[in-house]
């Protein structure tokens, strides 16, 4: 992942999308229905950063210049 | 002088180096982040944080307290008008987004017009959001769902309004022809751009949860 502005606008459709399967749940179900939807959304979430975290200190720390790089 | 072209060691040299380095030693960086960037980055993580906080309380009043009725009746919320305020916030991203991707590119003008076309929206969120809570029928008194209410849509719109400002910088900066499509040279509106976009999933976050759920 890059950090600058185009990685984070790709975030932006990606929580619009989310966003809109939650609204759209709930219009057409119920509330509870639409805020467990969210809820996985929300576990799947954190499931996917907690994951991209471990993988980068983990490239992380094999680069030269890394955290504990000789660099 | 023959070794006045050994290059700099890091952090430092010896007094031959020295005689052509003219100020303070350049920073280290250890990051391959930018600080800017790794700075606005370390701001929207404590902001998530900041925002969770407003959630928790949320859903702590909504699930927990379970009052009768939410809203309390007889209040309502304008869902359609929050819809359409979400449309503009979102569209705003894209005209930043634009405005970037011009500047990458070194389209001053079509950035020029990115920005001032994300400037208008954001305001125009600003006033919509304002015109809503004049027109609500509650305030933030009226138990605790007013009270969560405002605040949680309050913090996104301040947060709208601090948005508003650093635009209004990168903006004027722009129109004094500021900025150009090196990575590091147009910082200005990059910055501005990320915590703008933060700001935007914010919002759709705070609609879905306020309004919709």
């Amino acid at each position: 992942m890059n950090f600058n502005e185009a990685a984070v606008f790709k975030w932006v459709l990606i929580v619009g999308a989310a966003g809109a399967s939650v609204i759209g749940l709930t219009l057409l179900t119920r509330p509870l229905v639409g805020a467990l939807w969210g809820l996985v959304l929300v576990i799947a979430g954190c499931v996917y950063g907690y994951r991209w975290t471990r993988e980068w200190w983990r490239n992380a720390k094999d680069r030269p210049d890394g955290p504990g790089g000789s660099a | 002088m023959e070794s006045a072209s050994v290059p700099l060691p890091h952090g430092g040299g010896g007094h031959t180096a020295e005689a052509h380095h003219h100020g303070p030693p350049a920073a280290n960086q250890s990051s391959r982040i930018d600080r800017q960037t790794l700075g606005i980055f370390l701001f929207i993580i404590s902001e998530v944080m900041l925002f969770g906080s407003f959630f928790a309380s949320y859903f702590f009043l909504r699930v927990v307290v379970n009052p009768v009725s939410w809203p309390p009746y007889p209040f309502e919320l304008p869902v359609a008008i929050a819809g359409m305020n979400t449309a503009i916030l979102v569209s705003s991203s894209f005209t930043i987004h634009y405005a970037l991707e011009a500047i990458r590119k070194g389209n001053r003008q079509g950035m020029k017009l990115g920005l001032v076309l994300t400037w208008i929206l954001g305001l125009t969120f600003l006033f919509v959001q304002i015109n809503e809570y004049v027109h609500l029928g509650f305030s933030g008194r009226t138990e605790s769902f007013g009270t969560i209410f405002y605040s949680l849509t309050g913090l996104h719109g301040a947060h709208v309004f601090i948005g508003l400002i650093l635009l209004s910088a990168a903006t004027l900066r722009a129109f004094r022809g500021h900025f150009s499509k090196e990575p590091e040279k147009h910082l200005g509106v990059e910055v501005p751009g990320i915590y703008w976009h933060f700001v935007d999933i914010m919002w759709i976050i705070v609609f879905a949860t306020v309004y919709i759920l």
